[in-house]
């Protein structure tokens, strides 16, 4: 089946108008006295869950909306958000 | 997708079924060939034969039997170039002591350059192999041609072919056969291969690795090695809360009918994201694209074979009308930097790591196995290995061998 992506403002769109954003990590951690292995954890680490996730995404061929969604990364398919 | 532990496989390779054991040296987890590797040298090198390599499914069910099959040592940083250098000398040699046909192949790679900007990245990648002694040399579109007559360097494709880099020692293996060869081996050496077993934990005490759960019993132990591929960094983060740098992409790759012999080098192009060789049997064997999102699908996709069929036929025109016979697909775990995570004892004595191979987990299998298993066997890494640490990132070193890819992930 075909991998689509349900988008805030423009509603369901075939995925090849998005670009991932990455695992959702929660807020940036603060600039200030930030420990290198904190950083890191931020920018590379990965759960890399198989099953579902929360992610970001960017409508790029569209609105330009960055959004979070659940999906399952075994079948691609999004699901409900919880 | 399960084995019966008495399959038939099993016996025409090794002969027999062995019982799982309440306790080996070593536990390998993923029975890929990261793990048949590690498993034949700790037993070959080091004496070390009661260890277990536990698959979830069957040998090479993973990106062992659905990578393209290309080997070459001309990478692009100095950290990465002796151990792939190393790699492409032991074919041979495996060959011989395996007693198993690997079908090496030392047909030569050629690397085509779109445009000057591509000309100059490949004189510092020839520049750098060279300095390691590895043959590599730039080559003009007259000189392409001549190695592969059926190239197209003329002005009509869209991006026409500036020049490239040839590198004549690289070529393909047959990877079931490195599997295969790997695994008797092994089995002939006292390893204990134990098919359709599912790691289901890791026991850990005062950070030390003591046992391995799996649905097929209990195994203490004090030393595991995480080889299990695309599943590598879900394994790691689910069962030892380690997480790791990587990301999960499904890499696509296809074959052709079976042709006369036209193509009698792997050529690739970055700017087309493509690469094709012929294999043996005379299909042209053609990859690789990623979806750019991470996922465990090892799907393959309606836009990829029109990509694939755009992009081959661009600089290879006489493919047209060729048909594609299959098509699959297989996990790859990338990197941040497109250099693997070899390391071990570390935050958990006795848990080694050896994933994060991005698409260069084939290449690079046997010596990556060969200096594994010095490392499980005596507690110390090997100084080929050193580099690769998962520490990397936390230092901001992270190696530049990004520049020697199609850099596809989603970081970019």
């Amino acid at each position: 089946m075909a991998f689509t992506i349900t988008c805030p403002v423009c509603g369901i769109r075939r995925g090849y108008e998005f670009r991932f954003g990455g695992e959702d990590k929660g807020p940036m951690p603060p600039e200030e006295s930030l420990a290198s292995e904190t950083w890191c954890e931020y920018v590379h680490m990965n759960n890399c869950i198989a099953g579902i996730q929360k992610e970001w995404w960017f409508h790029r061929d569209g609105c330009g909306s960055w959004f979070t969604i659940y999906r399952d990364t075994t079948t691609n398919q999004q699901v409900e958000n919880r | 997708m399960r084995l019966k532990s008495n399959s038939n496989i099993n016996g025409r390779l090794w002969g027999w079924d062995p019982p799982l054991k309440s306790s080996y040296d070593a536990v390998i987890i993923g029975g890929g060939l990261h793990g048949l590797a590690t498993a034949y040298f700790l037993a070959r090198h080091h004496g070390m034969s009661r260890v277990a390599v536990i698959e979830k499914r069957y040998i090479g069910f993973g990106g062992s039997g659905r990578n393209t099959a290309i080997v070459r040592a001309n990478q692009r940083t100095q950290e990465n170039l002796p151990l792939y250098k190393e790699a492409l000398e032991m074919w041979p040699v495996l060959t011989r002591e395996l007693d198993f046909n690997l079908m090496f192949y030392n047909c030569g790679n050629l690397n085509l350059a779109h445009s000057e900007a591509a000309l100059k990245a490949m004189r510092l990648q020839v520049a750098s192999a060279q300095i390691y002694g590895i043959q590599s040399q730039l080559v003009d579109p007259e000189q392409c041609k001549t190695l592969i007559p059926a190239l197209d360097i003329s002005d009509r494709p869209r991006y026409p072919i500036y020049g490239g880099m040839y590198h004549p020692p690289g070529g393909i293996v047959r990877h079931d056969a490195v599997v295969w060869g790997l695994a008797k081996g092994a089995a002939r050496k006292g390893i204990h291969i134990h098919q359709g077993t599912e790691v289901t934990g890791i026991g850990v005490k005062n950070q030390k690795i003591v046992s391995v759960e799996t649905d097929k019993g209990k195994i203490n132990t004090s030393r595991v090695l995480n080889a299990a591929g695309g599943y590598s960094a879900a394994l790691s983060y689910q069962m030892l809360g380690i997480r790791l740098p990587i990301s999960v992409l499904t890499i696509q790759a296809m074959v052709t009918q079976p042709l006369k012999p036209l193509l009698n080098h792997v050529v690739s192009s970055g700017a087309y994201h493509c690469y094709a060789n012929q294999t043996l049997k005379g299909e042209i064997a053609t990859g690789a694209h990623m979806d750019p999102w991470p996922n465990y699908t090892n799907q393959s996709t309606a836009r990829y074979i029109k990509h694939q069929a755009e992009a081959v036929t661009e600089f290879l025109p006489c493919l047209k009308g060729v048909k594609f016979m299959r098509i699959w697909g297989g996990l790859a775990d990338m990197t941040p930097d497109m250099a693997p995570i070899i390391y071990g004892n570390d935050p958990i004595k006795g848990y080694y790591i050896d994933c994060g191979w991005g698409y260069f987990g084939f290449k690079s299998c046997l010596v990556t196995g060969k200096y594994m298993a010095k490392f499980m066997a005596d507690g110390t890494c090997p100084n080929i290995l050193k580099p690769f640490t998962l520490r990397r990132f936390e230092q901001h070193r992270l190696m530049g061998e990004t520049a020697a890819v199609v850099n596809y992930s989603p970081d970019n």
